[in-house]
């Protein structure tokens, strides 16, 4: 990968034995706009501000939250370039599964090999780590799933997480509220509550992105139109 | 070789800088405004223009053979602002491109798909330390089959997002925010007022009028989907319109 000039790895040791560079990706996904997820006993829910940078930008253009099979979503806190290779690569790894084993691939695998791919880019030569933490969201033979991806390869699975600027916030939040036995729809709701805890400004279709998956196995992202009528049972 | 991080090489490779930031890309940003010139585009309910300072450094130039406004396609132009010979670069990489593409997929590459391209392109350049960032910010216009006008603008950190205005280099600031005053009803301009708007938002900004020999103008219709670059007479026209309106 890259030059044979550069094929000495750029993230190396410090001498107190961390890897700065991969503290400076998470600072930088640190400084994105917040995400979650939460599991619900019978789906998913992963949620994201949208917040653009002039009202000049066509907001229907944007989706920040992806599809990387019919029944697993995802979406990222961080540096939305980077998103879009490991959106492109996991679709990838994804269909070579399919076409090899005829099954469509489990959200444990999928998660794994994304995950190499983003700690190859910390020991590689020539490349930087990616500036993103993904949230992965699917529901397969084994239920319901919720994995958190970070820029040094390590996954974990979450029954409810959020990244971003607003991270604290909405974790401590997300604690109180979160309940084993909740349903999609709550989870929905909670979602929007906890976007809502640290958002500025006010909050609308317009402006934040909600996916979920069910029971029926297949990932959607809700319509400004469904958004908006979460919002007004929240109010 | 002395190792990056902390080692004050964050700032001559693209690595993270202890605050997460790339030093390498944001100096990017600034060369695209070294390069001492404006752009704006606008999209219409039915066209899209993009409009850039045409400044010649050297009365023995050949006048025509300056310019950062490029056809990528027939149906697809390419505004390029920043370091020319990297805009040249970059135009050359998307004609190729959007040539494979067409004879791939057997239809004309999208304005969107082609801005993705160059997007994922640039990123390439700002995780991969042997390539340096490219100093452009390219608009990509276009008008789709089924979504109608389009105006994209990719930059040099990789994103690229869909406009109803925008704009890029030395007066970008200004010019949004003109833009948005303009923009915030969500008017659906004809041919005409999306190319006057675009005119008249790089006059105000730049406070000066123009002769038509010092801005380049790139228009597509959906009655005429063929990117063209309007004619000196034309641009006359339009600016004519403009100072009768005021």
């Amino acid at each position: 990968m890259g030059d044979s000039q550069y094929s000495f790895s750029l993230t190396t040791f410090s001498p107190s034995g961390k890897l700065v560079q991969i503290e400076h990706a998470l600072t930088a996904v640190g400084s994105g706009q917040t995400s979650l997820g939460l599991k619900a006993s019978n789906g998913v829910v992963i949620a994201t501000e949208k917040k653009l940078l002039s009202i000049l930008v066509d907001e229907a253009s944007v989706q920040k939250i992806q599809h990387l099979t019919p029944n697993i979503g995802t979406v990222y806190s961080g540096m939305g370039p980077d998103f879009r290779v490991l959106v492109r690569k996991s679709r990838k790894q994804a269909e070579q599964y399919l076409r090899l084993y005829k099954e469509p691939i489990p959200v444990t695998q999928l998660v794994r090999e994304t995950a190499t791919v983003m700690q190859e880019f910390t020991q590689s030569g020539g490349v930087r780590p990616f500036g993103v933490s993904l949230l992965v969201a699917g529901y397969d033979d084994k239920g319901p799933q919720l994995y958190q991806v970070d820029p040094s390869g390590s996954y974990f699975s979450w029954k409810a997480s959020a990244m971003g600027k607003n991270v604290s916030n909405a974790k401590t939040f997300l604690e109180k509220r979160y309940t084993e036995d909740m349903e999609l729809d709550d989870a929905i709701h909670t979602a929007i509550l906890t976007l809502k805890e640290g958002f500025e400004g006010e909050i609308s279709s317009k402006n934040i992105e909600i996916g979920k998956i069910g029971a029926d196995k297949v990932f959607r992202v809700l319509t400004p139109a469904e958004i908006d009528d979460y919002l007004a049972e929240v109010e | 070789m002395s190792r990056g991080s902390g080692g004050g090489y964050d700032r001559h490779i693209t690595i993270f800088s202890p605050e997460g930031r790339l030093f390498q890309v944001e100096y990017a940003f600034k060369a695209v405004k070294a390069a001492g010139i404006t752009s704006i585009g606008v999209r219409g309910k039915d066209s899209v223009c993009v409009v850039t300072q045409k400044k010649v450094p050297d009365k023995l130039l050949d006048q025509s053979s300056v310019t950062h406004l490029f056809p990528v396609t027939k149906y697809l132009g390419l505004l390029a602002t920043g370091i020319t010979a990297d805009s040249r670069s970059l135009v050359t990489q998307a004609r190729n491109e959007a040539a494979e593409f067409r004879f791939q997929y057997g239809y004309e590459m999208p304005a969107d798909i082609l801005a993705k391209w160059i997007a994922d392109k640039s990123q390439v350049y700002t995780q991969h330390a042997y390539m340096r960032p490219l100093g452009v910010v390219a608009m990509v216009l276009g008008i789709d089959e089924e979504r109608g006008p389009l105006l994209y603008k990719c930059d040099p950190a990789g994103h690229f997002y869909g406009h109803k205005a925008t704009s890029a280099g030395v007066k970008e600031q200004e010019a949004i925010n003109f833009l948005e005053k303009k923009m915030k009803e969500n008017p659906a301009f004809t041919y005409d007022e999306t190319v006057q708007t675009a005119i008249s938002a790089l006059q105000s900004v730049l406070q000066e009028d123009f002769k038509a020999t010092e801005i380049e103008v790139g228009v597509v219709r959906a009655d005429n989907r063929i990117f063209r670059s309007l004619e000196t007479e034309e641009i006359e026209e339009h600016l004519t319109a403009i100072s009768e309106r005021d």
